[in-house]
């Protein structure tokens, strides 16, 4: 059973009020979005792409200008907020601060009428699972950032939503206090087992949390898959671009066939990549594209390697790992290597690339070109 | 250009000692990072040799010349602040050009903007001079505030943190032209930064800070491979190295290590090597907390031999790859894994250590004892030094 | 889209405000007119009126109006200059500093406009002549710092708040001295805040009364208490007197009109901004 529906989905904003004329754009556009039963799924782009409109579409905070939302079987277009039967954690904690943490979580159920017992008994269930028993006397003010944060998804899921909607819940903290909330945040998520809607501007967030990403651009859904797909199988440069970090190397290239093997070359280089067989189907003499390869499927060749021999421009040793980057034209190219070699800049290396893990885009629309399949 | 001396620097803000007799040497054209937690006195130390702050006991000197009555002015010091302290009412540009316009460095005009146009380059800000800070974004005002450092041909360059506000992408790209920056102006360099992989990088060395004390002073190589103590080993390395209390036992042709995980005893031995082993005799060590890094912790999801079981915790990525966080009882075990493996909670993962990358920690001073292959990585240290 | 409903509610809220606006200036209105009227028509409460300039020609060409003005202005004017120059110092001083009891200084400060200026004035007045500062413009600027000080230095020392320390440290490393630093790159920074304070604070002496009134007799004479001159003891010239409110209210006013802006965003600019 689907845990949530959209169904072309459409946002446009009336600026037809305002003095100045804005372009007409649509926020979000032909939306299309299946998520199964208790699964995480990842809003992700950069700001102002459309995923908080998409989300508080679906919570109902905003006019639908064209689409349908389900949840589970039920159309919910018309229906207010409150009576979609979802769970809100915002951003900002936005809590009640003359209450304590049990007042708080009580509060929605409270607003209800629901029975004082019962009441009770459904907040001494979720405080353990939330980690929250031992401050449900204190006052918000108290709290610290993480614990606010569960506060507010306990708060959230009391009702026992039919759909949890989260949006930037860790913007507030920062480094290690986010990483440990991140964790957190999936656990609680995975054992209470509700289909849960997230959005983000962070890539490792998503990466992490989400069984299923949408990476969004300019109201487009550019990829809807899990962490595995969109990262080793990206539709386009723009997500192959955006996931993964340092981001993926991607250069324009010429192919050019050499007696009966085609290489990937490159303007102002001497560097030239054996195109894997697979891409035979598609690609011809001269043929213009750009390639992607992740830093980590760059490799350093050994003695007897057949790569190009390259200058190093920049080395890094950042202790667990190191950072080679190489002048490819005008682009520079990184590898990132485990090996406890340091090299530094003007030693000369191999290069060889991991030809199976190489994407091709097209150099106009940033599509990516597929092999033909058999 | 100049060499840094401080010697024995206290400084204290009402009760609390933020320096604690900080002694370092830094040499000419050096570049410098101050590494260590929030809070830990860094920036205090900046401040001090900067003049903005004046410490209560120590000498600071630049070129052995004792400084600490001279006013910032006078230091012929750059600084970059951490939250940025743009002029708020001057252009990009002014600002920039403000130290050079002063009564104590005065450049010509048309010097100042071939030198601001330079560093507008550099940081890839030249579409900004005519801006009002108040219209530029976190990261750009970070670019401004170094530009305005990078106008100068100061004693020593001081930054604070001056690549935190940027977003990834960026923050790595500037780290790789920074470095290679100051070895063209050929300026000492103190650097703050509380980024392991900033300091790794840039730092010629490496000084680590907590509570107002200098830990220990050492190329990256030096502190990441020979950690003075668990402190220092836990703040080099993202994610944090794995440290957990073992017991020593002997058997025939060598020594076991046994440490419980979920409760049970597991026992593995210690492959030999020859420091390794006459350390544990010589001191007799029966009990030693071992670090080991979460790079040589081996997984697998099918029990193998040699691999002993622990719980998913959580599996994450940090980028180009990922983080299994595995649980084991009282502790938890960090290890790397590539990114986009399906990985659910709670399920069983089996591990096994590779001991023979292992630092050995005393189990109650906390200090660094010994670590496997411990010639070759002071050789590698000695070679980066010399580089 | 405005629903019915919507615009009923902004029909009743306009409504509202005309009448508040008619109960606030009403008194302003009937104050002009009255000014305008010959003596004998003043205490008429129709519109309708012959409207004459002798009142006008009376006080502002036939009496001492203009040295009253005068005074005003420098008493005011020089209470507010007083003001700045030590004010501006203070509120840096408490801005910046720590020392004991700071902020039990900056209250006390503050504390000055909590009392009832008429409490004060009479243990001042035996002081003033003992001093030999009665009836002079060095002791009026002194008592109006009561009433300037305490503003200047509350709404500038949240401007040097909002400013953070370290752009004087990285002027500093820029090598530039503090007073450099102090008008190169702080006054700049506070000038809303200073401008509009000190216009407050300027508007706040000119309409003190009680201060002049007592403190002050012969010698130096601002409006606001020369105005009373109209109430004579045999014959009050409510025309005149309404002449003579309605120009010495102009200052104010036009000042109010001139800074509108400028005032609402400089008082509140710096408590706002983060």
């Amino acid at each position: 059973m689907a845990g949530l529906t959209l169904n072309h989905l459409y946002k446009r904003y009336d600026n037809s009020g305002k003095k100045k004329k804005i372009k007409n754009d649509f926020a979000v556009q032909d939306l299309n979005l299946v998520c199964e039963q208790g699964e995480f799924v990842a809003l992700l782009g950069p700001s102002g792409c459309g995923k908080t409109t998409t989300l508080r579409m679906i919570a109902g905070l905003e006019d639908i200008t064209d689409g349908e939302i389900y949840i589970g079987e039920r159309l919910v277009n018309k229906l207010q907020p409150k009576d979609r039967n979802i769970g809100l954690a915002f951003e900002d904690y936005a809590m009640y601060p003359p209450l304590n943490v049990y007042g708080n979580v009580a509060f929605n159920l409270r607003a209800k009428g629901v029975d004082k017992d019962e009441i009770d008994k459904k907040v001494r269930e979720i405080a353990p699972l939330m980690q929250i028993d031992d401050l449900l006397e204190k006052m918000p003010v108290k709290l610290s950032g993480g614990q606010k944060q569960r506060v507010n998804i306990a708060r959230a899921i009391i009702r026992e939503p039919e759909l949890l909607l989260m949006d930037e819940p860790l913007s507030h903290l920062d480094g290690k206090a986010r990483q440990a909330m991140r964790t957190e945040i999936k656990r609680l998520i995975n054992k209470i087992k509700c289909t849960t809607v997230y959005v983000t501007h962070d890539q490792l967030e998503a990466m992490s949390l989400a069984d299923k990403i949408a990476i969004i651009n300019f109201g487009v859904l550019q990829q809807f898959g899990t962490p595995t797909e969109v990262y080793d199988d990206p539709a386009n440069e723009f997500v192959a671009s955006f996931i993964g970090e340092p981001p993926m190397n991607i250069l324009e290239t010429t192919i050019i066939k050499k007696e009966d093997t085609f290489f990937f070359t490159f303007d102002n280089s001497n560097l030239q990549i054996a195109v894997p067989k697979r891409y035979y189907s598609v690609v011809k003499d001269g043929f213009r594209c750009k390639m992607g390869v992740r830093p980590m499927d760059v490799l350093i060749g050994g003695p007897d390697s057949q790569g190009t021999p390259e200058e190093i421009a920049t080395f890094e040793n950042l202790g667990d790992e190191r950072r080679i980057g190489i002048h490819v034209g005008d682009v520079l190219m990184m590898l990132i290597t485990e090996d406890e070699k340091r090299y530094k800049r003007g030693d000369i290396i191999k290069l060889e690339v991991r030809g199976e893990k190489t994407h091709l885009f097209d150099i106009e629309t940033g599509d990516r070109i597929r092999e033909k399949k058999e | 250009m100049a060499r840094i001396q401080l010697e024995n620097v206290r400084k204290a803000f009402g009760k609390v000692q933020a320096l604690d007799g900080i002694s370092i040497d830094v040499k000419d054209k050096e570049f410098f990072v101050l590494f260590g937690p929030a809070g830990a006195g860094k920036t205090t130390i900046l401040n001090c040799i900067a003049g903005i702050a004046m410490p209560e006991e120590g000498l600071i000197k630049f070129d052995g010349e004792i400084k600490n009555l001279i006013d910032p002015a006078h230091r012929n010091v750059a600084m970059v602040f951490e939250n940025y302290a743009l002029y708020p009412q001057m252009t990009v540009y002014d600002n920039m050009a403000s130290a050079l316009r002063s009564k104590l460095y005065k450049t010509p005009e048309d010097e100042i903007r071939e030198r601001i146009m330079w560093a507008a380059k550099t940081m890839k800000m030249e579409n900004l001079l005519e801006r009002l800070p108040s219209q530029l974004s976190n990261g750009q005002k970070q670019r401004v505030a170094m530009g305005r450092a990078l106008v100068r041909t100061p004693n020593v360059f001081l930054m604070d943190e001056p690549l935190a506000h940027l977003d990834a992408k960026l923050r790595n790209s500037m780290r790789t032209e920074l470095k290679e920056m100051q070895a063209n102006l050929g300026s000492t360099c103190i650097y703050v930064t509380h980024d392991f992989m900033e300091a790794m990088a840039l730092g010629d060395r490496i000084a680590i800070i907590n509570e107002g004390k200098i830990v220990q002073i050492g190329t990256g190589d030096e502190i990441y491979y020979m950690p003075c103590n668990e402190f220092t080993a836990q703040l080099m390395g993202d994610p944090q190295i794995n440290i957990f209390d073992a017991r020593i036992g002997e058997v025939a042709g060598g020594f076991t290590a046994t440490f419980p995980v979920n409760g049970e005893e597991i026992t593995v031995s210690l492959p030999e090597d020859g420091r390794v082993y006459s350390t544990i005799k010589e001191k007799g060590l029966e009990h030693v907390d071992i670090g080991i890094r979460p790079q040589n912790v081996k997984y697998s999801f099918e029990a193998k031999e040699g691999y002993f079981k622990a719980t998913v915790y959580s599996y994450e990525s940090i980028g180009n790859k990922s983080v299994i966080v595995a649980e084991c009882g009282d502790y938890q075990l960090r290890m790397i894994a590539p990114n986009g493996l399906s990985v659910a909670i709670d399920s069983d993962v089996y591990i096994r250590f590779e001991l023979d990358r292992s630092i050995f920690f005393d189990s109650v001073t906390k200090e660094y004892i010994v670590r496997y292959d411990e010639q070759t990585f002071i050789d590698l240290a000695k070679s980066e030094e010399e580089k | 889209m405005k629903t019915g409903k919507q615009k009923a509610l902004n029909i009743l809220m306009n409504v509202l405000l005309i009448i508040y606006a008619v109960f606030a200036l009403f008194p302003l209105i009937w104050m002009v007119m009255i000014s305008f009227k010959s003596d004998t028509e003043v205490f008429t409460t129709t519109f309708a009126f012959h409207p004459t300039l002798a009142n006008y020609k009376e006080v502002l060409l036939r009496s001492d109006y203009g040295r009253y003005i005068l005074d005003s202005v420098i008493v005011s004017g020089g209470a507010v200059l007083v003001s700045i120059i030590v004010g501006v110092p203070a509120a840096y001083a408490l801005a910046r500093y720590n020392f004991p009891r700071k902020e039990d200084l900056a209250f006390q400060i503050l504390s000055y406009k909590f009392a009832p200026e008429i409490l004060v004035v009479l243990p001042l007045f035996m002081i003033y002549q003992k001093l030999g500062l009665y009836d002079s413009y060095l002791g009026l600027i002194w008592v109006y710092q009561l009433i300037s000080l305490p503003l200047l230095i509350w709404v500038v020392r949240g401007y040097f708040e909002d400013i953070s320390v370290e752009i004087e440290y990285a002027a500093q490393v820029d090598g530039y001295s503090w007073y450099q630093i102090f008008f190169k790159m702080l006054v700049p920074l506070i000038k809303p805040g200073l401008v509009s304070s000190a216009l407050l604070a300027f508007i706040f002496a000119w309409n003190s009364f009680t201060f002049p009134l007592i403190l002050s007799s012969n010698k130096v004479y601002p409006v606001t208490v020369a105005i009373m001159k109209y109430l004579g003891t045999d014959s009050a010239h409510y025309g005149q007197l309404a002449v003579a409110s309605t120009v010495s209210a102009l200052p104010a006013v036009i000042f109010a009109l001139c800074i509108q802006k400028h005032l609402v965003r400089g008082l509140s600019f710096g408590a706002v901004k983060g």
